[in-house]
């Protein structure tokens, strides 16, 4: 908008308020009747809100100065003495001249004496809050909303107490107003009173009555119980204008009386021991097929043939409901996350846009827990090594504000989660450089494919060396990641393209309570090998062993595949009495032959947390307890080779 | 259809001016001006423009009284409060009292039009 055209305006009308201003205060002087007071606050607004139109900082600063005084003393708040009528005099005076300045061009700073003729005024009116106090209203009445409980802890509670009407459904809404909407705490209520005309209000975060204060941020959540659709709720909620973004949060709470009945709260101790017991009852009814199996080939006897049939099926049954009251959506823990990421990306002078997908994908609980610190480990680094500056990014002709996806998807019986950002990616002739001078890679390797990489960037040696960060631009921690998603039974991969960015993929199962493993036996001891890295297992042929620069490897049909003595990596002696077979497995795509003394057999086991020597490096992901009650340790297959 | 008339509310010829500038490029008629709260009510009264624009602080009769006047006599008015930073309780007051939406000073043309068609889509 074209202000010049309105300068003149300005002054003119500036010009006739001041001069009422001085007639105000001199007849105020002359006879103390307070009626002059509202004369001189209504001028000194008019010129305020002219100043503000005309972008005259200095004029509006010093007559909202003036204002405030004003009105402290419209509400008797400070009395209108001879010290008060002498400041607003000199106020009037600074006034004048302020819009005088302001009009030729000379308004931009304020003079020294107008600043101290500002703190004059502000500690005049040594009440900062009495304006407020006294001008606003009880805000939790103002649009006829009961008083509120101020939290959603309250919310089933309420909602036990009988909600009769089914079609009624609870809803959490949170909304966001335009960053830059004027008196957001108004435009709040605005919504708000939108919301109550088609709904009863549960619940309201932040208090209503923090609105107005400065710390209200225009972001808020309001419980509410409706028949109205979502649709139409939302383009309700924006009717009320500036509103920025609406969101529907899951109503985790009962919906009705009836639901309510259908939910009981369980210690979760309580169900990690159900499926302890349930891993129990699998391994033994594993135990019972084959003793049955074994009698009925003897005697036939159909009868029990048919009880163990029916019996295993209603374990297998019982075991998978066991599960699936555990699994709770990713969201739980995905949802912490985009505070995270605002607060770092900040902290790093980044700016990011963050999106989650695949929320209401479900993971066992133990495993969603054990997942959280993996997560901030990539996001982090993501955002500190991954995502360029933005001056960086429109150099390298990309959109500025970068953009870091966490995601979760099914992807047969296993899910994924990844963390994929459009940044830089990793500099793999850095990485290559560096392995190279710390003998990590052998000296005749020249690229390093994905897998490579991300082997490289987990050896814990590698990735400890500071200085790697600056130049590869990642590194630090992923070991920790890689051997934490092991512990799961899970993988992680690595998809990197230069200056495209860079994906984690963390492949994980559904749950980890209960894995097919292969069991064998090393020495006196019985190992599990999770069935899901097996490929076969087959006879021990020592003629086919062979030594390449200093590795011994095995040759099976036409693949030379590393070949790993399980006794002397477990530090047993190895003595003459070798192994007799060899477990193929493969990790991260790669073969290795794994050399065990004998084979026992393939069977699920219940997988028990196992912490290992205290900050020793582990060669197990987890212990369990075999059906004849001896243990067995789960051997890390990604760690081993 | 004509087009949409506006009575516009201020005690100042500049903001008045401001105002009506911002709403004639856009299309409406400025069919009255008030200068005080008193004058507001009359004027509508006698005009029924498909909007008003109100200031709140006015001599004789501020805006907000004026806003409760005119919804007293006419509950379809659609008023839109103009107001300056900090006095959001007067706002919340005005509304309150029937206005429709409002806007703060210093005046964007758009989101004062952005407030108009809100107003007038009430």
């Amino acid at each position: 908008m074209d202000l010049a055209k309105y300068a003149e305006l300005f002054r003119t009308e500036s010009r006739e308020h001041l001069a009422e201003i001085d007639t105000a205060l001199l007849s105020l002087e002359r006879d103390g009747d307070a009626a002059h007071i509202a004369v001189l606050f209504r001028s000194t607004h008019t010129i305020k809100g002219m100043a503000a139109s005309m972008g005259y900082s200095g004029v509006e600063q010093l007559s909202h100065a003036l204002e405030t005084l004003l009105d402290v003393m419209r509400v008797g708040a400070r009395a209108h003495d001879p010290d008060a009528i002498a400041l607003l005099f000199d106020g009037s005076d600074a006034l004048s001249q302020s819009v005088n300045d302001a009009v030729a061009g000379r308004g931009s700073m304020l003079s020294p004496a107008v600043v101290a003729l500002l703190e004059r005024l502000s500690s005049a009116v040594d009440l900062p809050t009495a304006v407020q106090t006294v001008a606003v209203p009880d805000n939790n009445h103002i649009f006829g909303a009961p008083m509120l409980p101020q939290d959603f802890g309250n919310l089933e509670l309420r909602d036990t107490v009988g909600q009769p009407d089914t079609s009624v459904a609870e809803k959490i809404v949170e909304i966001r107003l335009a960053p830059d909407a004027s008196l957001k705490g108004v435009r709040a209520l605005m919504v708000l009173a939108r919301i109550e005309a088609m709904s009863t209000v549960r619940s309201i975060v932040p208090p209503q009555h923090t609105w107005n204060d400065d710390t209200f941020d225009g972001t808020f959540t309001i419980a509410f119980g409706t028949s109205k659709a979502d649709d139409a709720i939302e383009s309700s909620i924006r009717g009320a204008g500036d509103v920025a973004r609406v969101t529907f949060r899951a109503a985790t709470v009962a919906r009705s009386e009836r639901e309510t009945l259908r939910h009981v709260r369980i210690d979760l101790r309580r169900l990690d021991t159900l499926l302890d017991l349930v891993g129990e009852l699998v391994i033994t009814r594993d135990r019972l097929v084959r003793t049955a199996d074994g009698l009925t080939e003897n005697g036939a006897d159909r009868v029990l043939a048919g009880v163990v049939h029916d019996t295993s099926r209603l374990v297998s049954a019982l075991q998978e409901e066991v599960l699936r009251t555990r699994m709770v959506p990713v969201g739980q823990v995905f949802d912490r996350f985009p505070r995270l990421v605002r607060d770092v990306a900040r902290d790093l002078g980044k700016d990011i846009t963050f999106v989650t997908e695949g929320r209401e994908i479900e993971l066992d609980r133990s495993l969603l827990d054990a997942i959280g610190d993996p997560i901030v480990h990539l996001l982090r680094n993501a955002i500190d090594h991954g995502v360029e500056s933005p001056d960086t990014r429109r150099r390298a002709g990309k959109h500025p504000k970068g953009r870091l996806i966490l995601r979760a998807a099914r992807d047969r019986a296993a899910v994924v989660v990844q963390v994929e950002d459009d940044g830089g990616g990793i500099n793999r002739d850095a990485v290559l450089k560096r392995a190279h001078s710390q003998g990590l890679v052998d000296a005749d390797i020249t690229t390093l494919s994905d897998e490579a990489l991300l082997k490289v960037l987990s050896k814990s040696g590698f990735s400890t060396a500071a200085a790697v960060t600056s130049i590869s631009g990642r590194g630090v921690g992923i070991d920790v990641v890689a051997s934490r998603v092991r512990a799961l039974g899970g993988a992680l991969e690595l998809q990197s393209v230069l200056g495209r960015g860079t994906m984690f993929t963390l492949r994980l199962p559904v749950t980890l309570a209960i894995v097919r493993a292969l069991l064998v036996r090393i020495g006196t001891e019985t190992y599990a090998l999770p069935a899901a890295h097996v490929i076969e297992a087959l006879e021990y042929d020592p003629s086919a062993v062979a030594t390449l620069r200093g590795q011994e490897t095995v040759t099976l049909r036409d693949d030379v595949v590393p070949l790993l003595r399980l006794r002397s990596r477990f530090g047993l002696d190895a003595h003459s009495d070798e192994g007799t077979h060899l477990v193929m497995v493969e990790t991260g795509g790669h073969h290795t032959a794994l050399q065990v003394d004998s084979l026992i057999g393939q069977q699920d086991v219940v997988v028990k947390p196992y912490d290992g020597v205290h900050g020793a490096e582990t060669l197990f992901t987890g212990a369990t307890i075999l059906g004849d009650g001896t243990p067995a340790l789960i051997v890390d297959l990604g760690g081993l080779t | 259809m004509g087009s949409r008339t506006v009575l516009i509310c201020d005690d100042a010829i500049f903001m008045r001016t401001m105002v009506g500038d911002i709403l004639q490029a856009a299309g409406f008629e400025i069919v009255g001006e008030a200068e005080t709260g008193v004058q507001a009510v009359e004027r509508y009264l006698q005009l029924r423009p498909d909007l008003v624009t109100m200031d709140i602080v006015m001599p004789d009769m501020g805006g907000i009284d004026a806003v409760r006047e005119i919804t007293k006599q006419d509950p379809g008015a659609r008023i839109l409060m103009c107001s300056a930073m900090g006095q959001q309780a007067l706002v919340v007051e005005a509304i309150q009292a029937g206005a429709k939406d409002f806007v703060v000073k210093p005046f964007q043309p758009s989101r004062v039009l952005e407030a108009v068609n809100r107003v007038l889509a009430a």
